[in-house]
């Protein structure tokens, strides 16, 4: 049987190597292959050609010790979690096809294990490569060490939590007697946990005496290293210090309690009786779904924006359309997950020193606005890089390219805009001031509700010439860039996405040097006549240059859309 | 009201249509047959203005598809295979947005008739996720027919129906025929368009090889020297070619 698993699994990689290859083709893939390859080598490659400074080796070995608790830590919560995490992915995943030919065949269920296992290897290796190519070990014998050492982590991980997700399921299926089955790793997550928490709490006084983190480090990682602790911290420490080998007799040493991890992790996974199949053949099913509509909406979150009438330009249509999708998408749980990092970032600002949460929250305003405008257009995506997708369903609809493309672009920049309008005001009205006394104070800060004015004029400007300017590269090159959900993965496609990227900021620039020259020619005269620093006027100048532009572009963009074949599309996919 | 004149479509040095010509008169329900590849749906996008012609002209209502779109468009409904819905609208907003693009004025009163027509009753608000694939293919139909097009095309219609909605299908499309409209139906189903086809257009490597009624596609010498079914008279038309 492991011959067919190997022929499945050589035949797979073989044809997805090739069609990537044959794509190469294609100058599109070729140029993107070559600037990926090029972002590669300055981001990871070009730093190894340094020359090594003497005190490296002083200060690896300064870090080794941190590193080996963190690592550590890291391992056990990730035990600890899988215990805890809510389940939704099965303990094996299989694809719609393999259900299809291995479910069916006459195959036992420990071969199936095997071959996710197998299976699993290719990605285990490369990241284990592409992990180590980023740490950059100093030589040859140490590439190999830590290739080596981080394979057994990551492959005991996996078998590990492949473990863990099949005891879940036994006790999920048996109930009490699975939990009569399964008592021995509950006892030991448990007892583990419980002699940390224990260590923990009688070390607290001491640990809430110490004055810096640094000490706080060094006293966690002491305790973790003498008693009880240290036994519950062994095999996640035995696992760590593979890779963190500083030579080959180093790694040797601490090859044989790795390997018997792995191989107990092995033993565990190869003895569980689940029944894996319903779960991982309905996980098939989903994942197939969420390929065809990759996230499955809810007509429960938002209702329609606004009540369309049945007359009317086709654009506010659109918009109603593209509004409704962002409320059957956005929901309570997406804002819970966006949460946490506003409380962090708002943790951040007041440790700066600045005083108040109000004054917090506002001196974090102005960046996110800056942030919602310039990333803003490149995240909300509900317009043509989504419904391009569709191209032969928007040709049957009697509406010009020109007027489809203006409602498709209206729903990301209205909602991009009215954020950043909304962060805006926060930042004027909760902002800390500047210091009392300097010039920027007198200069800036007795004009405020004009920068704050001018901000809000610009922004709509700004963000529709981007959405224009993404949708319009969606137009012009619908192989370049994402269209619907599907997303192109490989060097090459990292490659076309910093060349969209680049082109963005290009056109960006050029969209708004007529608007900007415009403006600074009045600000500089009236200032030169009048001595009056003119805000809200070259503002208002640059939006309506800008929006000017947006529209004789959209009417460019229309034509080209209402000749495009959707095949042109429909082949970039 | 549609009228196709030498249609080619090419892509690249591939020809899916070559020199295709046939009219579609109000009242008429055209089935378009052939074999797989044979240029039927290459076709059918073309005179839906989903791709442009390589060379000929389609004019729907007399308007011309690549020069007046949108007037050709107002007059068309085209419904695929695979129905094409957003997933994140419900029933009743797919028929609103297509209400506004169509200028459909009653749109609620329409809907109503649609859904009651098209057995969506109690699927008002319900989205395509939660639709099965024939639920869909009706959803589809009902934004086709909503702006009570002049020209209809069905692109195999019958495909995930049961037979209720089967039968129903025929009705609507038979209905449609009789009211006035001109309705092309392409299909595999060669017993579907036996029963309520009027004419009989079959396409074979993108070239017309026979446009009849199935009465005179009978008396034909050498297609109804085949049988007397359509099935016989199809595969002896298709076969010669190379």
């Amino acid at each position: 049987m492991i011959g067919a698993f190997l022929y499945l699994m050589g035949c797979s990689f073989k044809n997805r190597l090739r069609r990537r290859l044959q794509r190469l083709r294609e100058p599109r893939y070729v140029i993107g292959l070559l600037v990926g390859l090029l972002y590669f080598y300055l981001a990871f490659f070009r730093r190894s050609g340094r020359p090594r400074v003497q005190g490296d080796a002083a200060a690896v070995a300064a870090v080794v010790g941190p590193l080996q608790f963190f690592g550590g830590l890291f391992l056990f919560s990730a035990a600890v979690i899988a215990w805890v995490r809510p389940g939704g992915r099965p303990p094996l995943p299989f694809t719609r096809p393999e259900v299809q030919f291995l479910f069916t065949a006459p195959v036992t269920r420990r071969q199936l294990v095997h071959y996710t296992l197998w299976r699993s290897q290719i990605a285990i290796l490369i990241g284990s490569v592409i992990a180590s190519l980023i740490l950059r070990p100093g030589s040859l014998s140490a590439g190999w060490t830590l290739v080596a050492g981080i394979w057994v982590v990551l492959m005991t991980l996996r078998l590990h939590l492949v473990g863990v997700a099949l005891r879940r399921l036994s006790l999920a299926s048996h109930g009490r007697m699975g939990l009569a089955r399964q008592w021995l790793p509950l006892v030991v997550v448990v007892g583990a946990a419980g002699v940390l928490a224990h260590a923990l709490i009688g070390a607290w006084p001491v640990l809430a005496s110490l004055k810096d983190g640094q000490t706080v480090l060094a006293e966690v990682q002491r305790l973790a290293g003498q008693g009880a602790a240290a036994v519950v911290f062994w095999p996640f420490n035995a696992l760590v210090r593979l890779p963190l080998a500083a030579s080959p007799a180093e790694f040797v040493a601490a090859l044989p309690p790795a390997l018997i991890l792995l191989a107990l992790n092995y033993v565990w996974v190869l003895r569980s009786d689940a029944a894996f199949e319903e779960a991982s053949a309905e996980h098939a099913e989903r994942q197939a779904a969420m390929r065809a509509a990759p996230r499955p909406p809810s007509k429960g979150r938002l209702a329609a924006p606004f009540t369309l009438a049945p007359i009317g330009p086709p654009e506010t249509a659109i918009l109603w359309k593209n509004l409704i999708l962002i409320g059957r998408y956005v929901s309570l749980r997406t804002l819970v997950r966006v949460l946490p990092a506003v409380i962090v970032l708002g943790l951040v600002a007041r440790s700066g020193g600045a005083g108040g949460f109000g004054v917090v929250l506002g001196t974090l305003a102005l960046p996110l606005a800056a942030m919602a405008m310039l990333l803003g257009p490149q995240i909300a995506r509900n317009d043509l890089r989504q419904d391009l997708a569709r191209l032969p369903l928007l040709k049957t609809w009697p509406v010009r390219g020109a007027a489809l493309i203006r409602g498709e672009v209206l729903a990301p920049a209205i909602v991009v805009t009215v954020v950043a309008w909304l962060l805006m005001l926060t930042a004027a009205f909760l902002g800390g001031g500047l210091r009392e006394g300097s010039r920027e104070a007198t200069l800036l800060g007795a004009n405020r509700a004009s920068w704050l004015a001018a901000a809000c004029v610009l922004a709509p400007a700004i963000v529709l010439a981007q959405v224009v300017v993404q949708n319009g590269l969606a137009v012009l090159f619908p192989a370049w860039v994402a269209i619907g959900a599907a997303r192109a993965r490989g060097i090459e496609a990292t490659g076309q996405r910093l060349l969209m990227l680049a082109g963005m900021l290009v056109a960006l620039i050029v969209s708004l040097l007529p608007g900007v020259a415009v403006a600074a020619a009045l600000a500089i005269l009236a200032y030169w006549a009048t001595g009056m620093v003119l805000i809200l006027l070259p503002a208002l100048i640059v939006s309506v240059v800008v929006l000017a532009e947006c529209w004789l572009a959209i009417e460019g963009l229309g034509r080209v859309l209402d000749r495009t074949d959707p095949g042109a599309v429909e082949a970039s996919e | 009201m549609i009228d196709v004149r030498h249609l080619t479509k090419t892509y690249g040095s591939f020809k899916a249509v070559d020199d295709f010509s046939f009219r579609v008169q109000p009242g008429e329900v055209v089935g378009l047959i052939g074999p797989n590849g044979a240029g039927k749906t290459s076709t059918l996008r073309c005179i839906v203005g989903i791709q442009a012609p390589s060379a000929g002209t389609i004019t729907v209502g007399g308007h011309d598809i690549v020069t007046a779109p949108v007037d050709a468009k107002r007059l068309l409904a085209f419904m695929p295979d695979e129905p094409q819905l957003f997933e994140y609208l419900t029933v009743m907003e797919h028929l609103r947005l297509t209400a506004r693009l169509y200028r459909v004025r009653d749109v609620e009163a329409r809907a109503r008739d649609l859904i009651a027509e098209l057995q969506l009753t109690g699927k008002e608000h319900a989205l395509p996720t939660e639709l099965s694939r024939g639920m869909k293919q009706k959803v589809a139909i009902a934004c086709g027919l909503l702006h009570d097009p002049k020209a209809l095309l069905f692109d195999e219609p019958l495909t995930g129906l049961d037979p209720l909605g089967i039968r129903h299908m025929k009705e609507t499309i038979v209905a449609r025929g009789r009211g006035g409209a001109a309705v092309i139906v392409s299909s595999h189903l060669l017993h579907l368009v036996e029963e309520i086809c009027t004419r009989i257009v079959i396409i074979d490597h993108g070239r017309k090889v026979a446009d009849a009624t199935l009465e005179e596609l009978k008396a034909h010498p050498e297609l109804g020297a085949a049988g007397s079914s359509l099935e016989q008279i199809f595969l002896t038309a298709t076969a010669g070619e190379p």
